[in-house]
């Protein structure tokens, strides 16, 4: 974890290049380790969410303060909006809107607030942030149809994409799906950080990537990549299984409990 | 206390949800209701989606109507026959409304419908009863004797094919009517998540005139088919009942039942459906009401993306 790993899913933009180039042309290195106190976090019956600590060093040699920048990402998943309009005064659903991958989880946790760090250009680049994370939208509108349903797929060049795009990150974070914390990192001693993640019990499961950035003077100079496994284990994890493998003998065994159940309890309460 | 919900995704308090199972099994016990109505707006209001409160509570609703039927049956006030019949539609229903159920969720209307179909249902029959027994009440109070009740059936029960005999009801009549209200109750039962016992205890009374005694016991057989069916049918085609969510709520609604059922018989007829009618009611008009204010937030996400 103490190299500079290509980040696993490509964050769009050739971001390692920048590193090298910046490392080249400094005589010092200065660059970021960091680890996770738990690289897994298992989903069971008492799963509540569940906080991560994320530590980690920068070696800094040079005179130059550096900002430490984390993000966590989770699985990607599409989603689908509707927005209420108001007709005739009852309020109603309009055609659904699909963005074909948004993360199911993002946070970033900073020393400083991101826009302090780096400017918006390089931020939109290097898509740190909930206002320049990444929302897959195809470059054209068109709606695709699904098991009979027409739904919108939203354009990025349409003008009320950015409406659309600012709910889906409000309606995220209203779910403590998304979050920013622009004090979320902080240094405990010289070079040395940490900053806690905070997972939601609606947090989906599957693979998480964390990035951790060394910013100075508002350009990345290293980066460091982590993987986070959150699944469900044990008595979850069958249920689950079974209910998506076998749906019907899923259904059927249901009915069966309940009914007997049921059975059960009038015995109970006829013999008393 | 909390238990994460393996399908629902969320983590909930669990004696919260027994509470809230023998609560709603206490009432479906004691009106001969499946109760689904009451627990589908309290379940989305803990956080659980919408999609897998209506799927997971169906299989609460076979539990203490099962428990319920026990017990009637034991009174000798279940009609097997006429009940069999409502459920042989209420099972195609059942089917009809799970694939229009999937249908709406694609299209985002599925919370419009659920909204318009509770407020439409619930709010006219729970006015109706209300309005029926509380008229009846006040006879009875003012000391007057009531007003000589239209015993008549309509005639049209008496023009269809397939008649046949319902001895416990004291009814000779078609078929197609207790099968119709069955395929129609089915279809309820998928999209709003309940038995449609509050639909047909009333229909049974009124339109059917079946014998009082037997009407309670008879809408639970049917609900018990019904729901079972839907139960299965979620399972399988939306895989969206929490088995974990259910085994919770039932524990509680099995032993409310039995008290409900137990308590039945102390209360005059009219009290018990003027008492019903105002549940139904403001339950319908809770939930119709947010079809006219101003949602907090414009946009909302959509379930059901087809993978």
């Amino acid at each position: 974890m103490f190299q500079v790993l290509p980040p696993e899913p490509p964050p769009q933009i050739a971001a390692p290049e920048i590193i090298i180039e910046r490392s080249a042309s400094t005589t010092q290195e200065v660059r970021v380790a960091a680890a996770l106190t738990d690289a897994r976090v298992d989903v069971d019956s008492g799963f509540r969410g569940a906080s991560i600590v994320l530590y980690g060093a920068v070696f800094n040699p040079s005179d130059t303060p550096a900002d430490v920048v984390v993000v966590v990402r989770g699985p990607d998943a599409p989603v689908r909006l509707v927005k209420k309009t108001r007709s005739m005064g009852v309020w109603l659903n309009s055609r659904p809107v699909l963005f074909e991958g948004a993360p199911g989880f993002y946070m970033t946790a900073s020393t400083r607030p991101l826009s302090d760090i780096a400017d918006f250009g390089q931020l939109r680049r290097l898509g740190v942030g909930v206002d320049h994370l990444r929302i897959d939208a195809p470059e054209e509108a068109r709606t695709v149809t699904r098991y009979g349903v027409r739904d919108v797929v939203i354009s990025r060049l349409g003008e009320d994409y950015l409406d659309w795009r600012r709910a889906v990150i409000r309606l995220k974070e209203a779910a403590a799906l998304y979050d920013t914390d622009p004090k979320g990192v902080e240094f405990v001693d010289r070079g040395l950080f940490r900053a806690e993640v905070e997972l939601p019990a609606v947090a989906p499961t599957g693979k998480y990537y964390a990035e951790v950035w060394l910013f100075q003077e508002g350009a990345p100079v290293s980066v460091s990549n982590l993987t986070l496994t959150v699944e469900k284990v044990g008595l979850e994890r069958d249920i689950y299984e079974f209910a998506h493998r076998r749906p019907w003998s899923y259904g059927v065994l249901c009915v069966l409990l309940a009914a007997m159940t049921g059975y059960a309890a009038s015995r109970v309460f006829r013999s008393r | 206390m909390d238990i994460y919900l393996p399908i629902a995704e969320v983590s909930v308090n669990w004696p919260l949800l027994v509470m809230l199972g023998a609560l709603v099994g206490f009432v479906s016990g004691l009106f001969g209701i499946g109760g689904g109505f009451l627990m589908a707006p309290v379940l989305v209001f803990l956080g659980i989606p919408p999609t897998v409160a209506v799927a997971s509570q169906a299989s609460h609703v076979v539990a203490s109507s099962t428990s319920g039927v026990i017990r009637y049956s034991g009174m000798k006030a279940v009609d097997y026959r006429i009940g069999g019949i409502m459920a042989v539609g209420g099972a195609l229903g059942a089917f009809a409304g799970v694939e229009l159920f999937r249908y709406l969720r694609l299209l985002g209307q599925a919370d419009l419908v659920v909204a318009l179909s509770y407020l439409l249902f619930l709010g006219s029959i729970g006015s109706m009863m209300l309005y029926e027994s509380l008229t009846q009440i006040l006879h009875r109070v003012r000391g007057e004797t009531p007003p000589r009740k239209e015993r008549r059936r309509p005639m049209w029960l008496y023009g269809l094919p397939f008649r046949m005999r319902f001895p416990r009801s004291g009814l000779y009549i078609s078929a197609i009517p207790p099968f119709g209200l069955g395929v129609f109750a089915g279809i309820l039962s998928a999209i709003m998540g309940v038995g449609g016992g509050f639909i047909l205890v009333p229909a049974m009374l009124y339109v059917l005139r079946m014998k009082a005694s037997v009407v309670v016991g008879t809408s639970l057989f049917q609900i018990i088919i019904t729901t079972a069916i839907t139960t299965v049918l979620q399972a399988g085609r939306n895989q969206t009942v929490d088995i974990v969510l259910s085994t919770i709520l039932l524990l509680g609604g099995v032993v409310g039942a039995q008290y409900g059922a137990r308590l039945s018989g102390r209360f005059r007829a009219e009290e018990m459906r003027a008492a019903l009618g105002l549940i139904v009611l403001l339950v319908g008009i809770q939930m119709g009401l947010e079809l006219f204010v101003r949602p907090g937030d414009l946009f909302l996400l959509a379930p059901g993306v087809a993978d």
